[in-house]
């Protein structure tokens, strides 16, 4: 009789330690407070993603957003004029199975500066390469400022 | 000797999967490589014209008589991109698909082709300031989806794409022959 208890007590205390372990993991992690806090990293995500070129054609910095686009390979996939904002894919060949995505805003700071913000993204995970961002950088700087580069500069 | 020969149609069918798994490095894809002029001269040509939406509008009625629909367009950057839904079955997929399946004992079952969804996205855009002259660029891709398959024990569900750029000239020739007869222009190589 009180061998049979000793034993339910003793089977209660093993079900309880074992169950502990698998509660907590069933416990949802809270988001931390300061998720959506800028990051010092970020800040420099930032200034790696925006360029300002001085221009004051809102239209032309549009179309020279796409064409840079276009001579990297990539197709465009969205564009919009009223938000200056341009989003284009490329597979990543020659394997067919990633994707690179870009999203290009374009925004008049004054009235002859125009700021560009550049995201890029592979697959699901955002790109923080800074060279990935020079190269395309200086893809639109090429388009952007092609007429100008063709005359010798003093 | 049952356990060798399921061990090597394992090593075969890995080596078929990784055989088309190789990462790219992404800065490698925003960097100039020796085949974009190739394809952008394939992908490319002008019109000696000022009026760009009327390009843009027979750009349009052009990929509807190819059968796509339009399914985006912006005036203002003179974008259009439409797509079209076709089957993707080959007669050669079914056939390599029983050989493979008949040589590797029937322990891999490679997927085909079920579906595709073939895209175009075109720009249309003024080349110099007094916009008498325009260039369009189009590209075609194409997404395909495949059927499901098996890998020894391992059932492939179906589903899976993969993506591809189109790169036979003889389509972009066609599409910019149609084009030049709708606008009654002559398509300029660059």
């Amino acid at each position: 009789m009180n061998k049979s208890r000793l034993h339910i007590t003793l089977l209660g205390l093993g079900l309880l330690l074992a169950g502990s372990p698998l509660l907590q993991s069933c416990a949802v992690p809270q988001p931390a407070p300061d998720l959506l806090a800028p990051t010092e990293a970020q800040m420099k995500i930032r200034s790696l993603q925006t360029r300002t070129f001085d221009l004051t054609d809102r239209n032309a910095a549009i179309r020279g957003v796409i064409a840079s686009l276009q001579d990297l390979g990539f197709i465009i996939e969205r564009a919009n004029e009223g938000l200056g904002l341009v989003t284009a894919a490329r597979f990543a060949e020659p394997n067919y199975y990633d994707v690179v995505t870009i999203t290009v805003t374009v925004r008049q700071e004054t009235a002859d500066k125009m700021s560009f913000r550049a995201n890029a993204i592979y697959n699901n995970k955002p790109i923080e390469d800074p060279k990935v961002y020079q190269n395309f950088f200086a893809a639109l700087q090429r388009a952007l400022f092609l007429s100008q580069e063709s005359t010798p500069s003093p | 000797m049952a356990g060798k020969g399921r061990a090597f149609a394992t090593i075969v069918a890995l080596a078929f999967l990784s055989g088309c798994i190789a990462h790219t490095e992404p800065a490698e894809l925003f960097a100039l490589t020796p085949d974009i002029p190739k394809n952008r001269a394939m992908q490319t040509r002008m019109f000696e014209t000022p009026n760009e939406r009327e390009l843009l509008s027979a750009s349009a009625a052009v990929l509807q008589d190819l059968g796509f629909q339009v399914e985006e367009s912006q005036r203002q950057v003179g974008f259009l991109r439409a797509t079209k839904e076709r089957s993707a079955r080959e007669y050669g997929q079914y056939i390599r698909q029983v050989l493979v399946l008949i040589l590797s004992l029937g322990k891999l079952m490679q997927p085909v082709d079920l579906h595709q969804k073939i895209a175009a996205s075109l720009i249309a855009r003024p080349l110099n300031a007094e916009a008498t002259r325009q260039e369009v660029r189009i590209m075609f891709y194409r997404v395909v989806w495949q059927g499901d398959g098996q890998v020894d024990n391992q059932y492939i569900p179906p589903g899976e794409q993969h993506m591809e750029m189109i790169r036979d000239p003889e389509i972009y020739q066609q599409f910019f022959a149609k084009l030049s007869k709708a606008v009654f222009l002559e398509a300029h190589r660059i």
